[in-house]
Formats: C-alpha cells, structure tokens, sequence
C-alpha cells in the first residue's frame, strides 16, 4: 500500500505487534522499583494499625487499615507512577527509540498508548489489591453492610483508575517535550491540587467571594470528588448509581481532555 | 500483489537541510535492494538526509518514494541503561529470529547477560544493528537506514554484519552512513554529499580509496 505526504511517497509500514509496549513492559520490570510499591501495598495496611494508635481500640483497625491500603496506593502511584511515565516518556524522545519506532510505523499515538499501558499494567494490579485488602481484611461484620462494601469499593477503584490513567499518559507526554522533571511535576501538583488544593479554594470562595478564583476553581479537576476513604471509613454507604454515573461521566471528560493534550504534546524525538 | 524489491526513488531536485540546503540531488537517482554506502564529510547531510527518508524531517523542495518496510537506527540510539540486551532481544525480535539473534550475539562477542548501560560502545552498536537486522520480514521489501553503524566495531564484527548484508541483498536495501577507515574497502554503489550536491556513484570495482579523493 502506498500512502502519500508533501514531499515523499512512503509505502506505508504496518507496525510489528506491541514491541514498545513489550520493550516498555520489559525494562519497567527489570527496573524492580514496582517490587517496592508492591510490598508497600501488601504490608502498610496490616503493620501501620498495628504500630498505630489504632492498635489500642481494636475497633479502629479495620479503618486504619482501609486508609492504609488506600494511601499507599496513592502515594506508590503519586511518586513512582509519574515518575517511572516522565522518565519513560523522556528516555523515548531522547534516546532515539521514539524515532526508531516511528520510521517503524509505530505512529506517535500509538507509542503513548503503548508505553502508557505497559505502566498501567503495573497500577492496575496493585490497585486491584488494595481493593482486595478493603474488601477481604476490612469487610464489615454486619451481613447488610457488606453489599454496600463490595459497590462502594469498586466504585472507589473505577474511579481512582479514572483518575491516574490520563495523569500518567500526561506525565508521560509532557516529559517526552519538557523533559522529565517537568512532567513529573506538572502532574504531581495537579493531583495534589485536585485532591486538596481546590477544598481549601472552595472554604475560601465562601468566606469570600472571588470572581477569578471562582473562575479557577471552576476549571479546576475535581480529583477530591473521587477520593472515596471516607465514605469507607465511617461507612457511609456506597454512591447512588446516578451520583457515581455523573461522577464517571466528570471523570471521563477530564480524560478526554487530558489524553488530547497528551496527543498533542507527546514527541517522538527530542529533535524535530 | 506487492513487489518484493525494496526501492528510493530520489527525483531531481530534491534538497534536504534545515533553512538552507546541505544538498540536492541535480538528477533523479534510484536506489534497490543490496548495500548502498552514503558519504560525505562531518556536518554535510548524511544524518539529516536519513532523517528525511525516516519522515523525521521535512525536505526542502522535491520528492522522493520509498518502497518497502522501513527502519532507521540513529546514530546515538540507546537502551534503558538496566536492561539486558537479552531481554531487549525478547522484546524487540519475533520467537522464530530470536534464536538466530542470540546466536549472531554470540559469534561476535555480545554478552546478553550484562545490562546495556555496562556495554561498550561498539557492543551497543552490535545490540541495535542485531535488533534492526532481525526485525526485518522476509516477506516483504524491507529498507534500513543506518547512521554511522561501524563506529566503535570491531573489524571481526563489522566483516560479520557485511556478510549478512552480502546474504540478504535481495529484498533489503540498507543505506548506511559511514566513515570509512581502510582503503581497500569496496564501495560499489555509493550516494555521495559534496559542494552541496547529491550524486550517485555506481561501479563494481569501486573503492573507498579512489572515492575520498572525491570529497573535499
């Protein structure tokens, strides 16, 4: 098949299988920091309530543990996540590999989805067993509680996977332009931000009323709507599907959003 | 049904650079499948006139056609630093080369074992050049751009890889960036950048030696 640009006539090459994705998959598992995130996630929640306070109120363990599991999760995500997608992100753009795939056929959108989902590959699971801690070694007793528990934690893990899967495709893509520290960084405040920055935006909107802030804190991700510990906490009950809908729905735009500009910003090479 | 023949068809007038032209091709030139060498001295266009090819860059006026899967391996293309060229080579290399791959690693000294970061610099050139050489698909035409390949080789290597290239001149056109460091080295079909012009040289019993005269 033969396609066409402005100046060449290239035939078009069809893309070997995943080879970025298995290259990006290999080295992330040779690297082994994910062992770490990984043994974080499996022994925080069982050790920190028993060296807690908790530890002397048997009936705060269960809690404890439930915010364990689910901080670690976003602490592993928050620093090793972004930075293993900005450094991978910039190491592509940098080390000629963007450039050898894309005269490869792997065309740049297709590198950002690769190398995203080989990182993915690596949340997902350790999101999965910080789920399985809550819903295995955090059940409550009470039979009528417990199919709450199950709907509230799965909501909690669709929407924790909708917020970090475009975060890390951002860092990623603005890394591979500005180089690593910025997409680490741009994408570590933004979480941090939306998960508390804009609470204490909201608490000073209404002591006092501010156009351009109410203007910011309007456009800004909403991160916090999506931290779902203290519902299991003080088991307040999972969210009605028609809330936890809009909220996927909230979620999904800033996704959309986010993967354009990560489309948009993601380089294959550091030279153009 | 697609010709197995990989072909560059450069036509006439075609200028490669960045704001100004490093060359141009004053007659069209027409390249298949074997190996063809591209010369010319530091700063002339080499890089740049493989990076048009790979789409890397824009040409300055003209066109050119490529038939065929392509692949292009920059000069200073490398590997995570921790990863072993063993588990690149399972990555990168379909299970039926794979073996073939480790055992060419094996006849010119590349330990698969060692992470790629500890390797020399001619070893990382031996682990990309593998890589580039297994990927390509004997079913179709392929075209393999390599920027300086040679540099920090062994000769044993290097007399390795000519080999193979020797063998699968067929459906591979490889358009290879070099520096030449023997005089007797024969250079039969060879894309040269001089005074800012591209000119083919073809001739069977062409060698570096009466080519570098050539170049100013």
């Amino acid at each position: 098949m033969v396609g066409s640009q402005k100046h060449a006539e290239l035939s078009t090459n069809s893309p070997k299988p995943m080879r970025l994705f298995k290259l990006t998959f290999s080295t992330i598992f040779t690297r082994k920091a994910w062992v770490i995130c990984l043994i974080a996630i499996l022994l925080v929640p069982f050790v920190l309530p028993e060296i807690s306070s908790a530890s002397e109120k048997p009936i705060l363990i269960q809690p404890a543990r439930i915010q364990a599991a689910w901080a670690t999760l976003m602490i592993c995500s928050l620093f090793w996540g972004l930075y293993s997608a900005a450094r991978l992100g910039e190491s592509n753009a940098q080390s000629g590999t963007g450039e050898y795939f894309r005269t490869a056929g792997v065309s740049p959108t297709r590198q950002l989805l690769e190398i995203w989902l080989a990182l993915f590959c690596f949340i997902v699971p350790m999101a999965l067993i910080a789920t399985g801690i809550c819903l295995f070694a955090a059940m409550p007793s009470n039979p009528a509680e417990q199919e709450m528990w199950w709907v509230l934690n799965l909501q909690f893990l669709v929407l924790f996977l909708l917020v970090i899967g475009p975060l890390l495709a951002l860092a990623c893509s603005l890394a591979s332009r500005f180089g690593g520290i910025s997409g680490f960084g741009v994408t570590f405040f933004l979480w941090i931000y939306g998960l508390y920055g804009v609470g204490y935006l909201d608490n000073m909107l209404k002591l006092e009323a501010n156009a351009a802030l109410q203007a910011i804190w309007l456009y800004s991700p909403q991160y916090r709507f999506a931290d779902l510990t203290q519902r299991l906490y003080f088991k307040t009950g999972a969210l009605s599907a028609d809330v936890f809908a809009n909220m996927v729905l909230y979620f999904s735009a800033i996704l959309a959003i986010h993967t354009g500009i990560s489309r948009l910003t993601f380089r294959t090479s550091a030279t153009a | 049904m697609t010709s197995l023949v990989p072909t560059i068809n450069f036509n006439s007038g075609l200028a490669i650079g960045y704001k100004d032209p490093l060359g141009t091709f004053n007659e069209s030139v027409s390249l298949e499948g074997g190996t063809h060498f591209l010369i010319a001295r530091n700063g002339r266009g080499k890089t740049t006139l493989l990076r048009t090819l790979a789409g890397s860059l824009k040409s300055l006026s003209g066109t050119f056609k490529i038939q065929g899967f392509l692949q292009y391996l920059p000069e200073d293309m490398r590997f995570d630093a921790e990863t072993t060229t063993k588990t690149i080579f399972k990555a990168l290399i379909s299970k039926n080369s794979r073996a073939a791959a480790f055992d060419l690693a094996n006849r010119i000294e590349l330990d698969l074992t060692k992470p790629y970061g500890k390797l020399s610099t001619g070893n990382r050139r031996k682990a990309a050049l593998i890589m580039a050489e297994f990927s390509i698909d004997r079913n179709e035409p392929n075209i393999l751009l390599l920027d300086e390949p040679f540099s920090g080789l062994d000769a044993f290597a290097r007399e390795t890889f000519e080999e193979i290239w020797r063998e699968s001149s067929e459906n591979v056109l490889r358009l290879v960036s070099c520096h030449p460091d023997y005089e007797s080295m024969k250079m039969p079909s060879v894309l040269m950048i001089e005074s800012s012009v591209i000119s083919h040289h073809n001739e069977s019993g062409q060698h570096w030696s009466a080519l570098k005269n050539m170049l100013n």
